[in-house]
């Protein structure tokens, strides 16, 4: 008889177990800056927003669930999960349910390449800025599949509004970051947040900014980009025959995205985690995040609605020359000596 | 594995009998040729072949698909594939899956994982644009005359509906 078998003992087995969870790529995973950061980030700007715009509409906002509403976005997600999903007779439930799940993993993709920290990052991939584009990318056509298998005119109206609107917005939203690229010379998130460790890109960059910030606006669909939504016309717009879980995740894939895209705003344009020492890094990371959130959601009280053919003109053809004119401006600063501030 | 999700996404998405199915079917096999890209260490290519092709070439086959004016709530009508042509589909993938086999347990076993070059993104920045500057500058001419060649068919198009109605 041949020796025993070596079977795992529960020593060994706890062993491993508990070497995996402690691990640094665990954490980073699971808890920051992944999954949980990310789950809880779009939950608390779910309360955030809701309480910012009522303060500028000059009421109260959520007030009963925990201390002044801050328990509100888990009564709304256990609500959602509760209930019923009603699909209307001829939609497609299978596309609606995967392509709402494929939303929300889509969104929380880019959070992959994003920094919060310096050696807090998942994945510190070479071309991390444009693989948060190509990521973004993505969304129209999930939007399509929606809008197409909710089996409504209305939502696949809504669809098509905010295809093109994304569409038209993504390529000045990639040639408005070409003038961070030209001035560090990398597309690797860390070491541009690296990079402006004396000058926030903000600076040089303002043009850039100002076509990012409104390009971003435009793909999360916020106002005054809201026609998809535009809720005194088309209830929803692509999302209107979505309920249930598939409501919940389609509405949290969108404070997801707004999360992320504050987060690449700050990484890119405000210096990502820089700022005195007194607080540790990933808090600076998390203020600033915070802070360009907070301007978005005021900036959604405060704003009325563009009209398509406007938004569209806008996005294809000014957008495009400013986002032009920001890498002249760029040529010219590296040209009259001052990249070396940043690097080159 | 990545190589079995394309090809089988990619069979589905020739079989499906409702189109926008075999959209989303393109989009999966694509997304896996970006996994290909990767593993063969070309990550600069997946990221812009997700963004270009499922990006773009994706939502504008599906943009096509969607628009087109059919009977209501009837599927786009997909011709029944004759029995000899699904038939030689299986037996080529059998063929292949044969001599795959073949392969790997005839061959000699020392095989050893060729080492492939994963050029960092600054080298291949600068060995196009200093190498292949000219290509770069043809491909651009090119793709700006294929714009404005499209452009111009849908302006004539358009002249020549809106003459007919007239």
């Amino acid at each position: 008889m041949t020796g025993l078998l070596a079977l795992p003992t529960l020593h060994d087995i706890l062993g491993f177990v508990l070497r995996i969870i402690t691990s640094r790529t665990f954490l980073e995973v699971i808890i920051f800056p992944g999954f949980l950061n990310v789950m809880l980030g779009a939950a608390f700007l779910t309360w955030f927003e809701r309480k910012v715009i009522a303060r500028v509409q000059l009421r109260i906002g959520p007030l009963y669930a925990g201390m002044s509403g801050i328990l509100q976005p888990i009564a709304d997600g256990v609500k959602l999960m509760f209930k019923e999903m009603i699909f209307p007779e001829l939609a497609d439930m299978k596309l609606l349910m995967a392509c709402a799940l494929g939303l929300m993993l889509v969104a929380a993709a880019p959070v992959i390449v994003i920094p919060f920290g310096e050696g807090w990052v998942i994945a510190n991939m070479d071309a991390g800025l444009i693989f948060v584009f190509a990521v973004i990318s993505l969304f129209p056509s999930l939007i399509l599949l929606i809008g197409w298998g909710s089996n409504s005119k209305y939502s696949f109206l809504g669809a098509l509004r905010s295809l093109f609107q994304q569409v038209a917005y993504e390529i000045p939203m990639w040639l408005s970051v070409l003038g961070i690229v030209m001035l560090t010379g990398t597309l690797n998130l860390t070491e541009i947040v690296l990079a402006q460790q004396r000058v926030w890109f903000i600076v040089p960059q303002i043009l850039g900014f100002a076509v990012f910030f409104t390009a971003v606006l435009a793909e999360l669909e916020r106002i005054p980009f809201d026609l998809p939504e535009a809720e005194t016309e088309l209830v929803m717009g692509w999302m209107t025959e979505l309920s249930g879980v598939a409501f919940m995740l389609g509405f949290l894939a969108m404070y997801t995205k707004l999360y992320l895209m504050s987060a690449l705003i700050t990484a890119l344009f405000l210096g990502g985690w820089s700022g005195p020492s007194i607080l540790p890094q990933p808090v600076w990371f998390l203020i600033k995040t915070f802070l360009v959130a907070a301007v978005i959601v005021i900036i959604r009280g405060t704003f009325p609605r563009v009209r398509v053919d406007i938004l569209l003109r806008a996005g294809w053809s000014k957008l495009l020359l400013i986002a032009l004119a920001n890498v002249f401006v760029t040529v010219i600063i590296i040209w009259l000596g001052f990249g070396s501030m940043w690097g080159i | 594995m990545i190589s079995g999700l394309v090809v089988a996404s990619a069979i589905y998405a020739l079989e499906a009998h409702e189109l926008v199915y075999g959209a989303v079917g393109l989009a999966i096999s694509l997304i896996g040729v970006a996994g290909l890209f990767v593993l063969l260490g070309a990550d600069y290519l997946a990221i812009f072949q997700v963004a270009v092709y499922v990006g773009a070439v994706v939502v504008l086959i599906m943009f096509t698909i969607m628009l087109v004016r059919r009977e209501r709530g009837e599927p786009l009508e997909v011709e029944e594939p004759i029995r000899l042509g699904r038939a030689g589909i299986y037996v080529a993938v059998m063929v292949a899956l044969a001599v795959a086999a073949a392969m790997v347990l005839i061959v000699p076993v020392s095989v050893e994982a060729p080492e492939f070059y994963r050029p960092p993104i600054r080298e291949l920045a600068s060995s196009l644009s200093a190498s292949h500057a000219v290509a770069l500058v043809v491909l651009g001419f090119l793709i700006v005359a294929t714009v404005v060649g499209g452009l111009t068919l849908a302006k004539v198009e358009r002249e020549e509906r809106s003459g007919g109605a007239a």
